[in-house]
């Protein structure tokens, strides 16, 4: 019993520990851009060949030169990247947003707001995940 | 199985030492908001802080298998080694060589790296990057590489101790504040020593496995310094696209699951489950030894022929 109230106490003070981390300003956000994602694609040894950013900046996709695709993702000042195939990632457009979905845990589907209407390379993907 | 009396009453370590992690995580934050040196993100402690609350649920849950599992074997033990100051020296030794070999283990087989890999999976290297530690140890029976010392005969409870004391010292070593101590870089893990190991630098893979003593990589020859042209890049060779620490706790033993049930063979099961993290039946993956390779081929190839 002893042992959870402990537990319960660590709680409260990883609580007091974020809201002190929060307080100081550690929120700093990566905004992606075109060069940023190219910059990504060649440190995979890819060229990309069509790219979108969402309109926040925090996410991007990419079409590869041989097909695959990347998915980019803001975590932080950092981001984080996946490199797949085409044929496996799920597409969907949707009331002025993209998702990518793809089998991975430690990586969410991605949620992109779109500017504009998707480019025909976007919309192609589209089609092609619903078939 | 009467296990010999501790001549003193060993206090719960890790629970003493909380309010000085606290303190001191607190005071990284000051530093590095003031300084402009080492980094932070708020998402990321918060998400390393529960993964650390997270443990310690774990550990209330599940943790009595691993003592029972010591208590067992200790049964079978080949000597009866008491509370000795000698044995206790030995003791602290073979706790950190153990330490070492189950560390190279967790990197090295995807195993027990599915447990270990949440506390690589954070970007970032602070204090609190100590705290991010796996709910799924016990479960993946990371307590095996300790059962040697109790079938030796090293009381159970000593052994426990010295992990104690082996995890609180590598608390503070999570940091970039801190730059080379010396001659204790000789000896002793370091923060410098403990950069590289969390770097994903391909010169920086699979190195650096110590606990206390850096003494172990030194002599299995998996030491490598921290290059100053070279500052660590951290996290993991496919960083997580996410702060959920559920997600973090699991992915990469659903991913295992995801590639057993799509294996051909056994071949492949035995391959997906116990080879190198990364390992692939088609070699199409990355493997901390493929990127090693690729990397030392570029470096060749960068250096002009005589």
């Amino acid at each position: 019993m002893n042992d959870w109230i402990i537990t319960a106490g660590s709680a409260g003070v990883v609580l007091l520990m974020v809201g002190i981390a929060f307080a100081l300003g550690f929120r700093d956000a990566a905004k992606l851009d075109g060069e940023r994602i190219q910059h990504l694609a060649a440190a995979e040894g890819a060229e990309v060949e069509e790219a979108l950013v969402g309109e926040d900046g925090a996410a991007a996709l990419a079409r590869l030169k041989g097909g695959q695709l990347l998915i980019v993702r803001a975590m932080g000042a950092d981001v984080s990247t996946r490199v797949v195939p085409a044929s496996s990632a799920r597409l969907r457009l949707r009331a002025g947003r993209l998702s990518v979905t793809f089998g991975d845990l430690g990586y969410p589907s991605l949620d992109m707001p779109l500017k504009d209407a998707p480019p025909a390379w976007v919309a192609e993907l589209t089609q092609g995940s619903l078939r | 199985m009467i296990e010999p009396a501790p001549p003193f009453e060993i206090p719960p370590i890790i629970t003493f030492a909380v309010p000085a992690f606290v303190i001191l995580i607190i005071a990284e934050m000051i530093y590095v908001r003031v300084t402009g040196k080492g980094r932070y993100e708020t998402k990321d402690s918060a998400t390393s802080l529960a993964m650390g609350l997270g443990n310690r649920v774990a550990g209330l849950l599940v943790g009595g298998v691993a003592v029972a599992a010591y208590y067992f074997v200790y049964q079978f033990r080949l000597f009866e080694l008491g509370w000795t100051w000698p044995v206790m020296v030995a003791c602290f030794f073979a706790e950190d060589l153990a330490y070492y070999w189950f560390h190279r283990l967790a990197h090295e087989r995807r195993w027990f790296w599915a447990s270990h890999v949440i506390h690589h999976s954070s970007q970032h290297y602070n204090l609190t990057t100590a705290l991010r530690q796996t709910w799924t140890g016990v479960l993946g029976l990371s307590f095996i590489f300790w059962l040697p010392l109790v079938y030796i005969g090293f009381p159970p409870l000593m052994v426990l101790m010295f992990s104690a004391i082996s995890l609180v010292y590598q608390f503070w070593i999570h940091t970039e504040l801190v730059d080379r101590m010396g001659p204790l870089e000789w000896v002793m893990n370091t923060p410098s020593h403990h950069r590289v190991h969390h770097a994903i630098n391909a010169k920086y893979l699979d190195a650096n496995y110590a606990g206390v003593l850096i003494i172990w990589d030194r002599l299995f020859g998996t030491f490598v310094p921290e290059d100053k042209k070279e500052p660590p890049r951290y996290g993991i060779i496919s960083q997580l696209g996410t702060f959920n620490p559920f997600r973090v706790a699991f992915h990469e033993w659903v991913g295992i699951a995801r590639d057993v049930s799509g294996a051909k063979n056994l071949r492949e099961v035995l391959g997906y489950t116990f080879g190198p993290p990364g390992w692939s039946p088609d070699g199409s993956r990355k493997t901390s030894r493929s990127i090693k390779q690729a990397w030392a081929a570029r470096q060749a190839a960068a250096v002009p022929a005589e």
